[in-house]
């Protein structure tokens, strides 16, 4: 970290992966505390319909910065159509389920494999020609305009600006108040899961290595390529059972549930809050902007000009995230205790 | 047909100046400026706060191209200090996130306070033909401003030594240090030069269709796309590259149909980065 000149984009901005993993009880031990306290929210808001909502749409961006957590974080691809592949869960699964008829749990889990083999192949494209972090985010970029531009043309198929109902599963728990919290939570502590055990398996130090340098990497025999098509599979069925979940809980998806405004900005600022990189920044980011946003609902059009300035006194004072600089302090502290008293 | 293509080089032309500023910006500094279309908003409501005052329209508009470049210096002197520090990709991604909230910031304030404020610098007067075809005198005189104004830098950076100092802090930072050219100096100057062509972007496109206070992210993506389709740091890159798109989008908007035209538009776009990752007229890195 001290040496930004050969450091990549991703670890400069986002910090550095601790050296020390943890051991597996422990890893699951804080996903479970994590869980156990997120269970806790209906409690003191399951009351008001609205503040669930609220409470399942933070889990929702919550599962969203995990997965962009494990293409951008892990892998150092630059993917800026977060909102673009959960659109193609939401809107894959209401098309299917809706329009075609297939069964909910059916729908739900193609349109997941869509998003991720989009994703893969958006991945593989990059890889192969060599984009490096900006070009990759561009040509995402151009995917995701592309993307919504189609969800407004193709009325027919997707309703256009007015969006989609779904009616599928409308009289189902999917609609009641509390078990989406509980359906969405169970995505997050999985998808938590997931990228804790990715990371403790030769797939994360493979991953570690190749965002570190990635020319030493190649080096030491690590298939460069193939790691990061790995990683934007299994990030972008993240996003799309992520998306084709939370349409099916919310009933109603129109194009700027997904849009890039909406989802992508929000969860690029939540993940550089949490830690970029980070196993539980993600969470940390999302529980706090969506507390955030609550507050600031009230001020209206001033909110934007408010997370605007958020936005730049946190890369400017906190470029590397809650997370990493709260570690980096008690490693310190550590550190100078041990030479205070060597024993 | 002949009308298809003379409406695409209006456009394209139009897309051309939209990414000259950013591209200059990139190539010299690395530097991607997402405020961008909030330059040439702020700039557009600079002259429409002076014309409801009752300033005339052309002293208005100069007030509109100083508040662009001041816009641009702004940036330089405050939030990109810390984006110097760092460099390659790193600096890149800084920039992109601090900017991004300068964008959102401007963007609030503008939406909060003037919600319904545009910019129109309609020209009246009936059409003028031109091989035939009918054209709007706003466009035209749009599209001969952006003429001039490229003309005008490549007379700057092919024959003055700014230019020239500027050109070779863009070609190679290190060796411009060596010979004795500041590049931070140079980059100063480049900010303020974006935010004036910033600010002629918005007035040159309020003569066709009004620029409104939401109109800023739509700048800025176009703005990157014709910038990165021309080669990030070339100017005749975008100016190329804008007028190629514009064609593009032209003929499949007549063909197809406005809304397929601007899928096409982004194929195409997406396509070329991907044949040729620097871009037309980009240098391989």
């Amino acid at each position: 970290m001290s040496d930004r000149t050969t450091a990549t984009g991703t670890s400069a901005i986002g910090g550095v992966e601790p050296r020390i993993s943890l051991s597996l009880p422990s890893l699951l031990g804080l996903i479970g505390a994590v869980g156990v306290a997120l269970a806790l929210v209906p409690l003191w808001v399951g009351d008001s319909r609205v503040l669930m909502g609220v409470a399942v749409l933070g889990l929702t961006f919550g599962c969203y910065a995990i997965g962009f957590n494990v293409i951008f974080g892990s892998t150092g691809q630059l993917f800026l159509c977060v909102g673009a592949l959960a659109g193609i869960g939401g809107y894959g699964g209401a098309i299917l389920a809706d329009t075609v008829g297939l069964p909910i749990i059916v729908s739900i889990l193609l349109a997941t494999l869509a998003a991720s083999l989009t994703g893969g192949l958006l991945s593989w494209i990059a890889v192969r020609r060599s984009l490096g972090v900006i070009f990759t985010g561009i040509i995402t970029l151009i995917f995701s305009l592309t993307f919504d531009t189609l969800l407004l043309g193709l009325g027919w198929l997707t309703g256009g600006e007015n969006g989609f109902l779904i009616k599928s599963g409308a009289d189902s728990f999917l609609r009641e108040q509390i078990p989406p919290y509980y359906l969405m939570l169970v995505l997050v502590l999985a998808f938590l899961t997931v990228h804790g055990l990715l990371r403790r398996s030769h797939v994360g130090w493979a991953f570690r290595a190749l965002r570190d340098d990635e020319v030493a990497a190649e080096m030491t025999g690590i298939d460069v390529a193939r790691y990061r098509v790995y990683g934007a599979l299994v990030g972008a069925g993240m996003l799309g059972l992520a998306g084709a979940t939370y349409a099916f809980t919310e009933g109603r998806i129109s194009p700027n549930t997904f849009g890039f405004a909406q989802v992508d900005v929000v969860v690029i600022v939540m993940l550089g809050f949490g830690g970029i990189g980070t196993l539980f920044g993600p969470i940390l980011g999302a529980a706090t902007f969506t507390v955030v946003n609550e507050v600031l609902i009230e001020f209206g059009q001033l909110r934007v000009l408010i997370y605007g300035t958020l936005i730049l006194l946190l890369f400017l004072f906190l470029p590397r995230g809650v997370i990493p600089t709260v570690r980096s302090l008690f490693v310190k502290r550590r550190a100078t205790r041990a030479t205070a008293s060597p024993d | 047909m002949i009308a298809n293509i003379l409406d695409g080089i209006v456009l394209g032309l139009q897309f051309g100046l939209l990414a000259a500023g950013l591209t200059l910006v990139y190539g010299l500094g690395g530097v991607l400026n997402l405020a961008y279309g909030q330059m040439a908003v702020v700039s557009a409501m600079v002259v429409v706060f002076a014309m409801d005052a009752g300033v005339p329209a052309f002293p208005a508009v100069l007030l509109g191209l100083v508040a662009g470049g001041l816009f641009g210096l702004l940036l330089d002197l405050t939030i990109l200090r810390p984006v110097y520090r760092l460099h390659g990709e790193a600096r890149v991604l800084l920039s992109l996130l601090l900017t991004l909230g300068v964008a959102f910031i401007v963007d609030g304030f503008l939406n909060w306070r003037y919600p319904l404020k545009a910019l129109n610098l309609f020209i009246g007067g009936g059409a003028v033909e031109i091989l035939g075809v009918p054209m709007r005198r706003g466009s035209l005189l749009a599209s001969a401003i952006t003429l001039v104004t490229f003309a005008a830098l490549f007379v700057f950076f092919r024959f003055t030594i700014l230019g020239r100092a500027v050109r070779s802090v863009i070609e190679d930072e290190e060796g411009a240090r060596l010979v004795g050219i500041d590049p931070h100096r140079m980059l100063r100057l480049i900010l303020v030069l974006s935010g004036v062509l910033a600010a002629l972007v918005a007035i040159t496109r309020s003569m066709v269709i009004p620029v409104d206070v939401q109109a800023g992210f739509g700048i800025t993506v176009f703005a990157l796309i014709v910038a990165v389709v021309g080669g990030l740091g070339s100017v005749p890159g975008a100016l190329l590259a804008g007028i190629i798109l514009g064609i593009v989008s032209s003929i499949a908007a007549s063909s197809i149909g406005t809304f397929m035209s601007l899928v096409i538009l982004l194929t195409a776009a997406g396509v070329t980065i991907l044949i040729r990752p620097s871009g037309l007229l980009g240098v391989k890195e």
